[in-house]
């Protein structure tokens, strides 16, 4: 009892994930971090929601077979976002699918995101709700609001606003810095740094 | 490079989703169509006709899906069966649209330039077909017109890109075809213009009266939107049902060059499903980067807005980090009020100032550890004598990098707001900034003009100048 450490208000794990006491995370066993993402408080993961039917091949499956949500390095879900794997019905069953995060994603607040996948370097604003099996390629900027419909697709380079959610204009060339999440990945955590000048 | 590309990976037809089947497989197209009523154009997804069979697959080993197809939009839950189109299979969406629409291969009319005025014995009816059918027919025309290639019909050739250009245009002046001056007269009437709906030609249907009738009918309803006429220009519908999907504008990888310099400043990866640069050459990498944030964030209190008070001076930190080698000169110049119907008042307490050199990356942690003493040094010595903005000095420096401050004075919304409501994102207080940048380089050898074999140790004075705008914040409404 005497070596308990302080509590902080991040979980840092040896990977540089950065996972707030007050998210919620549901079926961790399904849920893959790569390390450097930041979870803010109230994010909720639904890792529950794993594929099933053909869980019965070998009992013995190898830990993490069976992902629910995969995602990349340095993501970063703001608060009381919500990451949904999408279901549909296949081959008869009811089924849920995993949803995959690229690198360098950022989900806004209250955005609900129920994508089969979404690539690396994208921008997703607040309260926007991404459809089911919705593909969103790399390096798109989703502005706040938007509903993507279900199974949309979303080109690369693409800004992408309105309900349903159109293109509405492309990122420039000179656009592509904004998207890395490196340094915002610095400023949380128990020892927060700064952002640099 | 530069070819649009009608392929792949843009829409997963719901019962081909990257779970069921081989991605190679994945050929479909992203088709835009109308949303049901007013309400504005949705992207459409394929999806199988609701066929309860279809729905029940039974079996583990079922086949996969069979026809028809659907396209189905997920958001307002149109479908392409309200207009009657269905397709065989889930594959080569366009050219199946197209057959639906015209009766016959749309690739066709695309080859538009041997096709001979006999063989489309079917009426075009889109405009492209229309409009390749008149080309062909004008082309036999100027054919039968001049046989002996006349030299009117050789002037039209000089233009292009033929290698004998300039020998033909000194043939032109040293009088070769003066004889040939009188010949185009005589034939010019041979030519006839186009006269039937296989040549391209359309009677203009004026009588307006079945439109109108129906205009009367289903009332602004009924009538496509503004947006909608935009995307739809070759459709030429005007009533909401004549809308039909066509497909989405794909993205097309563009290189692009210096107009003074030829150099490549941007070149993508040639591979399609790439999203990397071979060469990306971005002005943000050399130009000052600029960074605002409040001067005392600590006196906003929380629980108060982040908007802006209006009449009520609000200091702001602006800082400037210079990305090149060399020292630069920066001169800023704002108008004493914003534009627009909202004038807020801004000034800039230290519109000229230097910024030293940024060095070398392998010195960089050196400094960089260097600097971070220095600047926590100089805070702290400052939090005691509470440091006051002051015109005509900088706030704060570091090693590439300055801050200054920016005092604005945030315009009432709900005094000047008499004319009319508010606007669109119009409380946005935004201040229109010139920048101004002087410095001393190597002399470029990039530029078009320079003179080869200057030394190269001679330094010139090089300066740029651009307008940017600095978003601060939204003013309150109160």
């Amino acid at each position: 009892m005497s070596r308990k450490p302080v509590k902080g208000e991040y979980i840092e794990t040896d990977t540089g994930n950065k996972v707030s006491r007050k998210a919620i995370l549901i079926g961790t066993q399904h849920i893959m971090l790569g390390g450097k993402t930041v979870i803010q408080a109230e994010a909720m993961i639904r890792g529950d929601l794993a594929r099933t039917g053909q869980a019965v091949s070998g009992s013995a499956a190898a830990p993490g077979s069976n992902t629910a949500v995969a995602i990349g390095r340095y993501c970063y879900l703001s608060k009381g976002c919500c990451l949904r794997p999408p279901g549909r019905i296949y081959k008869g069953t009811f089924t849920f699918l995993p949803l995959r995060l690229g690198d360098h994603v950022f989900i806004g607040e209250g955005t609900v995101v129920q994508a089969a996948t979404i690539g690396s370097h994208v921008y997703i604003g607040q309260n926007v709700v991404v459809g089911e099996f919705s593909i969103i390629k790399d390096y798109v900027r989703v502005l706040e609001g938007a509903v993507i419909p279900p199974n949309m697709v979303i080109p690369s380079f693409s800004i992408v606003a309105g309900q349903p959610a159109r293109v509405i204009g492309e990122v420039p060339e000179g656009g592509h810095e904004a998207f890395e999440l490196r340094e915002l990945y610095k400023t949380v955590g128990n020892n927060p740094q700064p952002l640099p000048v | 490079m530069c070819a649009i590309r009608f392929a792949a990976h843009d829409v997963s037809p719901r019962s081909l989703s990257p779970y069921t089947v081989p991605t190679a497989s994945l050929r479909s197209e992203v088709v835009v169509s109308r949303q049901k009523g007013t309400g504005p154009l949705a992207v459409q997804s394929l999806e199988t006709a609701p066929e309860p069979s279809l729905l029940t697959a039974e079996s583990a080993s079922a086949a996969p899906p069979s026809g028809p197809w659907i396209l189905a939009c997920s958001y307002c839950n149109w479908n392409s069966a309200e207009i009657g189109v269905k397709f065989d299979k889930p594959q080569g969406i366009f050219s199946q649209l197209s057959k639906l629409r015209h009766g016959e291969d749309h690739s066709k009319h695309s080859s538009a330039g041997d096709v001979s005025p006999k063989k489309g014995d079917a009426v075009p009816e889109s405009t492209s077909a229309r409009f390749a059918a008149m080309k062909s027919f004008y082309n036999a025309q100027n054919n039968t017109n001049s046989p002996n290639s006349s030299s009117l019909s050789n002037l039209m050739d000089y233009g292009l890109s033929s290698p004998g250009a300039l020998t033909r245009i000194m043939n032109l002046y040293s009088g070769n075809n003066i004889g040939g001056l009188g010949k185009p007269k005589a034939k010019s009437s041979i030519m006839r213009e186009a006269d039937s709906a296989s040549e391209g030609f359309r009677v203009a249907d004026l009588d307006e009266s079945a439109a109108i009738s129906k205009l009367r009918r289903e009332g602004y309803g009924g009538t496509v939107t503004n947006g909608q006429t935009k995307l739809q220009v070759e459709e030429g519908a005007r009533f909401a049902d004549e809308l039909w999907p066509i497909p989405y504008l794909l993205r097309t990888k563009r290189s692009k060059r210096c107009p003074v310099c030829r150099h490549i400043i941007s070149k993508p990866e040639s591979k399609v499903g790439n999203t990397r640069w071979r060469i990306r050459l971005v002005a943000n990498n050399s130009i000052p980067s600029i960074s605002i944030k409040p001067l005392n964030p600590a006196s906003s209190t929380p629980g108060t807005s982040d908007l802006l008070v209006p009449l009520q001076p609000a200091q702001f930190l602006l800082t400037f980090k210079n990305p090149m080698f060399e020292e630069i000169k920066v001169t800023l110049a704002t108008p004493a009020t914003t534009p627009g119907r909202f004038a807020s008042r801004v000034t800039v307490l230290c519109p000229e100032f230097h910024i030293d050199a940024n060095t070398d990356t392998d010195m960089y942690l050196e400094d960089v550890l260097k600097d971070g003493e220095k600047g926590a040094g100089r805070k702290r010595g400052d939090e005691s004598t509470s440091q006051q903005a002051e015109a005509g000095k900088i706030w704060e420096r570091g090693r590439n990098w300055v801050s200054i401050v920016v005092e604005v004075i945030p315009a009432s919304i709900r005094a000047e707001l008499g004319q009319g409501a508010l606007k669109e994102d119009e409380d946005i207080l935004e201040i229109p900034m010139l920048i101004r940048l002087e410095w001393e380089g190597d002399v470029s050898q990039d530029q078009v003009g320079t003179t080869a074999g200057k030394e190269k140790d001679t330094r010139e004075k090089k300066e740029l100048a651009y307008w940017c705008a600095i978003g601060i914040g939204r003013i309150s409404q109160e």
